[in-house]
């Protein structure tokens, strides 16, 4: 058994079937459809090929501006307005004495609910009449905002709903390393004259770190492909104000006028984003994996 | 011990993964789940085929896509399943596999999809026109159903096959004709004291007194765009001439020609004025009725087939037999005849063509069925759908529906139809009448950008074909 494992020759043995399989049905398919990026195949007919048109379009195309945008737009909303909020969310709950399950399944519900039924729910929420949002502003005396109808609050709308989907979920996370957290370093900082919230700050905050960080990655790699959201609650309007990249692809590739070539080149390019992104935060906080206690 | 109990561990979790595995395949394959049912319907094809009178009793499936589903489409749900009952009846061993699915879903989704993949079903709704049929057809997905009507002899019945025909051949037979047009709510009407338009100034004058009276005076939801572009489309064939909507694909008209350019901008107009339901981009089309049946808005622009919801007091309420319609009026210095009406002769089944001889054999009672006097005349009275097949007098004197009436006495009365564009410009074109619209509406372009925007489109399908 020793001596085999020393010899490539098992090693590959071993690692073959796996190569083979993820060559088959992730690589094979990938770079064999990616070819039809340079064609203009709508599915039906025959197809050109067009050379590097599709992308050059795509990345002309001021929707495609916007879905870009808006992508970052939730990208910025999830890192810098969800996880400050996920944070001190998960240390309130923690530090609740009565009732703490209660909470934790309290906010974890919405990330078990499904997208469409949330989207639709959301719908009515946000209903411009009688929904509770515009009744509710409606008591201060603000005027009715056609929230889903609006250029302006529609994309706020969608990130409000979104964000509302997926913090419990993350609160978990954060709250299952805050309780991780050994109690005897609270209770040195505590004879010491430490106060609730400079342990906080200098003790919680600092180990759960690493747990922080891969939440911010998930987020980022989730608002990179978030969309099904966006397709429940506005197919990307109105006027493309909610589009973001996938669901720019799936309204081009798919609808009225099919384009798979199209889609197929603005998947690549999607695909290239997000590369792009998690190899720029891998290289600015990547140092953080040596230091600290390894949660994820 | 403890090493046999791990290994048995391991081997249950083996087990574990490997029937998640077969669970997860097997409902994946769901989608594909046609395919074995159509291996097995063919190889009853080539059994009946060897030996007829064994394999008749065989059971078999035939899929069949339709739209009718909701509220407002009950009477013409009603009408399929009847044809369903007496073909299922007819052919020994046949069950048609119903499919509801929602219109836009299955024209700009559901059915392309399909067709790229080469999996529709046997029988579908189906839209004429570029975009559609003409589309599948010229890609071969869609059968020749000419052979089948000149059999049944009803190839001359139809009133008009135009969007569903290719070089001479028939590939899909539209169910009913329709034409768009202003329904209005004649209690909110004769409240305010105005009359049913007849002229430009009228229908302008009514826009403005219902909203002088805080009712919004055209009920609209145009989250899907094809439900302002009802009314661009007439306000083109108003302003530019009925030429026009035929007139693009074929060089004659431009977008951005001062007539259709004008026939935006006085959309644009009423959009400034506020004469659209507010945050119209948000609602769907079934919203639109509703907005207009709570008597939010006075007025309607929406096709002849909604005409059957307001003589159901389950949906219309109160307002069951209070509502009139009317065409657009001729606009003051529109090119063309101004008597001609929208009319369209678009909406109807398909038929795959990959199908063996039983399949065609449901596919000839199917159309035998659904395509008569019979069905058409009840399509007619039970749903306010216009006939597409051309009916006696007799019959035709049996409609009492005063709405029905009306839309048929504007029909005769009009000096001729125009259709929509959706079924004259290719779907590229087409997809960009729908982004441009919704940018008017919220005002990010200008009528005569929109326009401009158009014909750049349009210029690179005309040279391209």
């Amino acid at each position: 058994m020793r001596t085999a494992l020393t010899s490539p020759v098992a090693y590959a043995l071993f690692v073959l079937p796996t190569i083979l399989l993820y060559g088959l049905f992730f690589l094979w398919p990938m770079l064999s459809s990616s070819f039809y990026a340079f064609t203009d195949w709508n599915g039906l007919e025959d197809y050109r090929f067009v050379g590097f048109d599709n992308f050059l379009r795509a990345l002309r195309d001021e929707r495609f501006h916007t879905a870009i945008v808006n992508n970052l737009a939730f990208i910025g909303f999830s890192v810098f307005v969800q996880i400050p909020l996920i944070v001190l969310m998960a240390m309130l709950i923690s530090s609740v004495a009565r009732l703490q399950r209660f909470y934790k399944t309290a906010v974890f519900v919405p990330s078990i609910l499904s997208t469409s039924v949330i989207g639709i729910l959301w719908g009515f929420l946000y209903e411009p009449e009688m929904g509770a949002i515009n009744r509710l502003l409606g008591f201060f005396g603000i005027e009715p905002i056609y929230w889903l109808a609006d250029p302006d609050w529609a994309l706020l709308a969608v990130l409000i709903t979104n964000a509302w989907q997926w913090m419990g979920f993350y609160i978990v996370l954060i709250l299952a390393a805050i309780l991780a957290v050994p109690r005897h370093l609270h209770e040195a900082a505590a004879i010491d004259g430490a106060g609730g919230l400079r342990r906080a700050l200098s003790i919680t905050l600092p180990l759960i770190r690493p747990v922080i960080s891969v939440v911010v990655l998930l987020s980022i790699a989730g608002a990179m492909r978030v969309v099904d959201i966006v397709l429940v609650m506005t197919k990307g309007g109105p006027v493309g104000a909610t589009e973001v990249m996938a669901s720019y692809l799936v309204n081009k590739a798919l609808g009225v006028d099919p384009n798979y070539g199209f889609g197929t080149a603005i998947s690549l390019i999607i695909f290239a984003f997000a590369l792009l992104l998690t190899s720029l935060y891998q290289l600015v906080f990547g140092h953080n994996r040596d230091e600290g206690i390894e949660y994820a | 011990m403890r090493k046999r109990l791990y290994a048995a561990l391991a081997l249950l979790l083996a087990f574990a993964v490997a029937a998640a595995a077969c669970g997860t395949g097997n409902s994946a394959g769901t989608n594909g789940g046609q395919e074995p049912a159509r291996a097995d319907s063919q190889t009853g094809g080539s059994n009946a085929a060897a030996s007829e009178p064994a394999a008749k009793a065989e059971p078999f499936t035939v899929s069949l896509r339709h739209i009718q589903i909701g509220e407002a489409q009950k009477f013409r749900k009603a009408i399929l399943d009847d044809v369903v009952r007496k073909t299922e009846e007819e052919i020994p061993g046949l069950t048609f596999e119903l499919d509801g699915v929602e219109d836009e879903v299955n024209r700009f989704t559901k059915l392309p999809a399909e067709m790229a993949a080469g999996n529709p079903p046997k029988i579908f709704d189906l839209f004429g026109g570029a975009g559609d049929a003409l589309k599948y057809a010229k890609a071969g997905r869609l059968l020749d159903v000419t052979p089948i009507i000149e059999e049944l002899g009803i190839k001359d019945k139809f009133l008009n096959l135009s969007q569903f025909t290719l070089d001479g051949k028939v590939y899909g037979l539209p169910i009913g004709g329709s034409t768009e047009g202003f329904f209005y709510n004649k209690v909110l009407f004769e409240q305010l004291g105005i009359k049913e338009p007849e002229t430009w100034e009228e229908l302008e004058q009514a826009a403005e007194t219902l909203k002088q009276n805080g009712i919004t005076p055209f009920a609209m939801g145009s989250k899907a765009a094809w439900v302002p572009l009802m009314m661009v489309n007439t306000l083109i064939g108003r302003y530019a001439g009925p030429e026009a909507i035929d007139g693009f694909s074929a060089g004659t008209h431009k977008w951005n020609d001062p007539e259709v350019v004008a026939a935006f901008a006085k959309y644009e107009e009423w959009v400034k004025k506020g004469y659209f339901t507010k945050g119209e981009l948000g609602l769907e089309y079934a919203e639109m009725l509703n907005q207009f049946l709570m008597g939010k808005a006075g007025m309607m622009f929406d096709g002849s087939w909604r005409s059957s919801v307001f003589k159901d007091p389950e949906q219309a309420g109160e307002l069951t037999g209070k509502v009139g319609f009317f065409a657009m009026p001729p606009v003051p210095g529109g090119k063309g005849d101004q008597t001609f009406v929208n009319g369209n002769y678009s909406n109807g089944y398909g038929f795959s063509a990959d199908l063996n001889e039983r399949e065609l054999m449901a596919d000839k009672a199917f159309i035998k069925n659904m395509y008569n006097e019979e069905m058409q005349l009840r399509g007619l009275l039970e749903d306010g759908v216009l006939p597409s097949m051309k009916l006696s007098d007799d019959a035709l004197a049996k409609v009492e529906d005063p709405l029905v009436k009306k839309v048929m006495q504007i029909m005769s009365n009009a000096g001729g139809a125009f259709s929509h564009f959706d079924s004259t410009v290719p779907s590229d074109v087409y997809r960009e009448t729908e982004a441009e619209i919704q940018k008017l509406i919220s005002g990010m372009t200008t009528p005569q950008a929109m326009g401009d925007a158009l014909q750049a489109v349009q210029d690179a399908a005309n040279a391209r074909e």
